[in-house]
């Protein structure tokens, strides 16, 4: 699956991230009644109507295509909570927490579930301008790529793989450039340890 | 001083959109005259919450109007006129208590700030961050006068009691006297109050004391200073532990305390006269706002989050009661004006007057107002009408003529008096209601009814509404158009087969009338509808073939589906509300007036339309000071009541018919969520949960059902094993009412009882490991006694077996010997009920399951405790006979019981626990059971030992 797209290293298009991303469970809430569902993945169900259940996202976006149920948008996707991260983003370094998935997710359901979300204009726009923070975040870091110096926690699956090529190219080119100094090194230590080597039989040969 | 701590409701929720974005906002709050409601709003909602004061577990009415925070409110003088000035610049008028919006009396360029109704109602001050107060007529809206002088935005007004003088102060701390009459300032005090600067939420104030004589003003040094009325010097301060400025303060109805608050977040209740204070409070919030209830001793504050409270008996009983010797000013005032004086007049008829405008308070028709006031004092008892006379606020001035004289009598009659009088106002009978309706929200859709199965939905439009019926299950249930509604019906009932529709009379043209519209029908035009004169609806249900409807003569009208009036009953007293179930009708109705400690007196009847027949009736039981907010049935046919207390009680037959309590929101609620009940099953409650406020959902966004385990309220114990308990007693329950369903249908036609058999086998194996639990956590805590008597409970022999093997782990051999002996006793008789069950089932051939019962506990030794075998053994041979019965071979009493045997344990799903139980039997036989070898003997010999003793029941076939 993965590498279909990106010849050079092991790269995934945006469909595939979303692909992984539908695994994500997100509570839905059915309209109608159904004994419960088996599959590789686990069971899920039975479900009841009016009350909330917790399905995958692949499942979810399948019975809403149906017009089986509602999508209850997930706790972060407050407008509340959005503002509040985006400052977060805006005011310091680090990257917040959110969902590993988030963009992932919030395109899905603002594509096919945009009437359960309340405010959805808002909410959007607001997931964009966090997003858009934490891509220029992601691209200043990497000006300034060296391989300790970057915090990369709290990173959301998307920007791993905006940076994935990238940064695997980058730390390669590190270890071929450390390896150059290396090898020197290990020859150094090789020539060192036969004569460590050497000198012991000595040593010993000494006291004889 | 006593430590006490107030608890806060919430009325108002800080919402960052409007103003305060520190979370502290300037709330209002007030009583009406007679104390029967609370109004508070807050500048940071746009609501202003009307409070039933009697039954403070209602929802409040919420007045929408506004488009920013409220931030002053003003009552007139006889409560039939609400004010509310606002950050959106407006003042707008209301009548109260119903709430209804009469009109924008006045605007302003910025926000308002105070607003005060003078003595007689007809005139309305304004004033806030603009320069200058507003005096408005209150009958046309037109501004009187405007007086300029502040520098500051005005933050507070008040009218002199005797009506000469109005005075006011600013956020800067200057106060101003102004004379009415001509509009100008007679005095002028520069900085006395403290400077408040900017931040809204806190606001200067000041208020007349309730004879006039003195304007209390909160002063710099963290004190109260009066001033005189007609010179305007200082007269005393109330100094004392405030460590911080006063914000808010209040004059008791009688002048003689004074309750001030202060940003120290304390409350301090002075004598006035001592200068000395008497009583004091702390709070987590500053409070912003206090009323003294008219009638009581009780103090309503509400602090800056938006939590109000009642602070009751604040003065101490050894001290005069705040509302003892209300000062009359009208017969004080011997400076009266013309127009106070022909105030008077008008009062008595019910509205007040004012200096050529005729009526006050009321923007309205006046006739048609009188008209209503009228009709209401009509209704109200005698007891209210002289309450009404005296429990005047000071300010009021002119008692109604007609109940002069019981004023006078009560003026001079002791408090215990007054209060008995308030106490018979206090109580209120619950009105009807429809179990799942939520009340009126002026332009928001509101349910008509919410159950398991759908909702009815409304929205009301001018002269008519909308309505709209949804099914949960999409997939399955009708599709049904929505209707338009042009009888304004306000109760409804869903079920599978169709919905009834009543609405209340209005008047003589619009009469009551019932509509049931069935969902689908072989026959065109087969919905029907029923008038009723000089008749009013109260209650619908709705069940399988059956509608049934309560109306204001309590009668119950059963009507057929196709709408033939089949039965009319009278019931007992008014309707509180209904339910129905398949065939099943529940009524609940008033058994009498309610108790003086306001606790509703209800009573319930079930009646059977398809059999005509009453299989249960009785009283109702509620929390103290509870009313019922929900009733119906459980998805298993059970009747289940939820009242405003949050306890959910549900209907058994267990001890001839009792109700048990089987959640309680308080033990499960988290923070401030409200449940609102919609249904039930054996194990979950299905809630809407409401957030704080909100005590009812609302139709949009749509809700959604959150399940609660069903929890009996337990007393702590010593166990700690809470959760064990309370599934003890659950599972109980349910074999209690699955046996009463196995004996229903057994004796009803014989019909086939194998899956309440399965559900009552698992049900008994989900029991025994219950069981096991506690007794490991009775053993681990040293309750031997109570380990004993769980373990004559255990209904499986490999349960017991297993709880010997227990006791013996958690080495206490004294315990293993007694249950080992338990254990024996056990197996005796069963060994005898097996036997004789069995030779009952031969010799009738129909093998009824109650004579197997009947026959086997007198066989039993009398030294054994009877409650365990009654309990558990019974069952058990009840299913070996239906089992033996179906299978219809019961020619011969030996093959019969091998027969039945292996079912018996392949039903349980466990081979194991034939063998263990075997083996358990195996090492009693060996070692110490004389009575089982003693009965091991007759004609059956040679068959036990053709095989080996590998079983239990093998050997009770002996």
């Amino acid at each position: 699956m993965a590498g279909q797209s990106g010849s050079q290293l092991s790269l995934f298009t945006p469909d595939e991230v979303e692909f992984v991303a539908e695994d994500e469970l997100v509570e839905i809430v059915p309209n109608l009644r159904m004994d419960s569902l088996n599959f590789i993945c686990g069971d899920y169900g039975p479900f009841y109507p009016q009350i909330a259940i917790q399905v995958p996202l692949w499942l979810a976006l399948a019975l809403k295509k149906r017009g089986k149920c509602t999508i209850r948008p997930p706790q972060w996707m407050s407008i509340e909570n959005l503002t509040q991260v985006l400052e977060g983003e805006r005011e310091s370094h680090a990257f917040q927490t959110l969902p590993f998935h988030y963009v992932e997710i919030s395109r899905l359901l603002f594509d096919r579930a945009r009437d359960d979300i309340p405010d959805v204009y808002m909410v959007r726009s607001l997931v964009e301008d966090i997003r858009d923070v934490r891509f220029h975040k992601v691209e200043t870091n990497l000006e300034n790529f060296t391989a300790s110096a970057v915090t990369w926690k709290n990173m959301a699956a998307m920007e791993v793989n905006i940076i994935r090529a990238f940064s695997g190219r980058a730390l390669q080119a590190f270890y071929r450039h450390e390896n150059e100094q290396a090898v020197p090194d290990l020859d150094r230590t090789q020539d060192r340890q036969p004569q460590n080597l050497n000198d012991r039989p000595r040593r010993n040969l000494r006291p004889r | 001083m006593k430590i006490r701590t107030l608890k806060l409701r919430e009325a108002h929720k800080p919402s960052p959109g409007y103003g305060a974005a520190n979370g502290s906002s300037f709330c209002s709050i007030l009583w009406d005259q007679q104390a029967r409601h609370l109004v508070t709003a807050s500048s940071s909602d746009s609501g202003i919450s009307i409070h039933d004061a009697l039954l403070p577990s209602t929802t409040p009415k919420i007045l929408r109007h506004h488009r920013d925070g409220v931030t002053a409110l003003a009552l007139s003088p006889n409560s039939t006129c609400l004010a509310s000035g606002s950050i959106d610049n407006s003042v707008k008028l209301y009548r109260f208590p119903g709430g209804e919006f009469e009109t924008n009396i006045t605007r302003f360029t910025l926000p308002i700030r105070a607003l005060a109704f003078n003595q007689s109602g007809s005139m309305l001050a304004a004033a806030g961050d603009d320069d200058g107060i507003k005096l408005i007529n209150t009958v046309d809206g037109s501004i009187a006068r405007v007086l300029k002088g502040h520098k500051g935005s005005v933050t507070g007004l008040a009218f002199d009691p005797m009506g000469e003088y109005l005075a006011s102060v600013d956020s800067m701390g200057t106060v101003l006297f102004w004379e009415l009459q001509s509009g100008t300032i007679l005095h002028t005090l520069k900085g006395v109050a403290p400077n408040t600067g900017l931040d809204t939420s806190l606001v200067n104030i000041l208020s007349w004391s309730p004879d006039g004589e003195m304007l209390a003003v909160p002063g710099l040094k963290n004190d109260v200073v009066m001033y005189d009325r007609d010179t305007a010097e200082k007269v005393f301060t109330l100094r004392g532990d405030h460590l911080l400025p006063l914000c808010f303060l209040s004059w008791s109805p009688n002048g003689k305390y004074m309750a001030t608050s202060g940003l120290d977040r304390q409350v301090l209740i002075w004598d006035v006269l001592k200068k000395q204070d008497i009583d004091r409070q702390k709070f987590e919030d500053r409070i912003c706002c206090m009323a003294w209830k008219p009638v009581g001793n009780t103090l309503a504050v509400v602090d800056v989050s938006g939590k109000y409270g009642l602070w009751e008996s604040v003065i101490p009983s050894s001290m005069k009661s705040p509302t003892d010797d209300i000062p009359q000013s009208s017969k004080k005032s011997n400076g009266l004006m013309l127009f106070e004086e022909e105030g008077q007049e008008p009062c008595s008829s019910g509205s007040l007057g004012d200096l050529g405008e005729d009526s006050v308070g009321e923007s309205g028709p006046p006739s048609r107002k009188r008209i209503r006031k009228r009709s209401e004092f009509d209704e109200d008892d005698p007891a209210e009408n002289t309450l009404d006379g005296f429990g005047l606020l000071p300010q009021r001035m002119a008692p109604k003529r007609t109940h002069y004289s019981a004023r006078e009598h009560l003026d001079k009659g002791s408090n215990e008096e007054l209060r008995s009088t308030a106490m018979s106002v206090r109580s209120k009978m619950q009105e009807a209601f429809q179990p799942g309706v939520t009340p009126v929200q002026p332009g928001k859709r509101r349910f008509l009814c919410y159950n398991m199965l759908g909702t009815i939905t409304t929205m009301e439009y001018d002269g008519y509404s909308h309505i709209e019926i949804d099914f949960h299950d999409t997939s399955r249930g009708p599709r049904v158009p929505a209707m338009t509604d042009h009888f304004g019906f306000t109760m409804a009932c869903l079920n599978e087969n169709g919905s009834v529709f009543a609405n209340p009379c209005k008047g003589d043209k619009n009469m009551s009338t019932l509509m049931y519209r069935p969902f689908s029908s072989w026959a065109n035009n087969s919905e029907w509808s029923m008038r009723f004169e000089g008749e009013e609806v109260k209650v619908v249900a709705l069940g399988v073939h059956w509608v049934a409807a309560i109306t204001s003569l309590n009668y119950l009208r059963i009507f057929t589906e196709g709408g033939l009036q089949k039965h009319i009953l009278s019931l007992d007293g008014p309707a509180v509300t209904a339910s129905g179930s398949k065939n099943q009708l529940a009524v609940v109705t008033h058994a009498s007036s309610c108790l003086p400690s306001s606790d509703q007196v209800l009573e319930f009847q079930v009646f059977d339309i398809r059999n005509g027949t009453r299989p249960s009736r009785g009283r109702l039981p509620l929390s103290p000071g509870s009313h019922l907010i929900w009733f119906g049935f459980s998805e298993e046919g059970l009747l289940s009541s939820y009242d405003s207390k949050g306890v959910l009680r549900v209907f058994t037959s267990q001890y001839g018919g009792s109700w048990l309590p089987l959640f309680s929101a308080n033990k499960t609620k988290k923070s401030d969520e409200n449940y609102w009940v919609v249904g039930l099953n054996a194990n979950k409650l299905f809630c809407i949960v409401c957030k704080s406020t909100e005590v009812f959902p609302q139709v949009m966004p749509k809700p959604i059902l959150t399940l609660l385990d069903l929890s009996f309220p337990l007393a702590s114990s010593d166990l700690g094993a809470d959760v064990l308990e309370n599934e003890f007693i659950l599972n109980n329950l349910h074999l209690f009412q699955i046996q009463k369903r196995i004996e229903e249908s057994s004796s009803d036609d014989g019909r086939d009882t194998t899956e309440l058999d399965d559900e009552a086998f698992s049900t008994e194996a989900a029991q025994d490991r219950c069981i096991l639990r506690l007794i490991a956590s009775c053993c681990n805590s040293d309750k031997l006694v109570r380990a004993t008597e769980l373990v004559k409970l255990l209904t499986l022999e490999k349960s017991m077996k297993g709880a010997i093997k227990l006791v013996t782990a958690l080495k206490l051999p004294n315990l293993a010997d007694r249950f080992n002996s338990i254990l024996e006793e056990r197996m005796l008789i069963e060994t005898k009920g097996m036997s004789e069950t069995a030779g009952v089932a031969v010799s009738q051939g129909s093998g009824l399951a109650r004579n197997g019962t009947a026959s086997e506990v007198p066989s039993g030794p009398s030294c054994i405790p009877s409650s365990s075998t009654t309990l558990s053994a019974p069952r058990f041979f009840k299913k070996v006979v239906n089992r033996g019965e179906q299978k219809g071979r019961n020619d011969h009493n030996l093959q019969t019981a091998r027969e039945v045997q292996p079912e018996v344990a392949s039903s349980g799903g466990s081979t194991e626990l034939r063998t263990a139980a075997a083996a358990g039997t195996q090492e009693l036989n060996g070692t110490s059971n004389p009575f089982l070898k003693s009965s091991s003997n007759g004609p059956t010999k040679e068959t036990t030992s053709q095989r080996p003793p590998s079983n239990p029941f093998k050997k009770s076939a002996k």
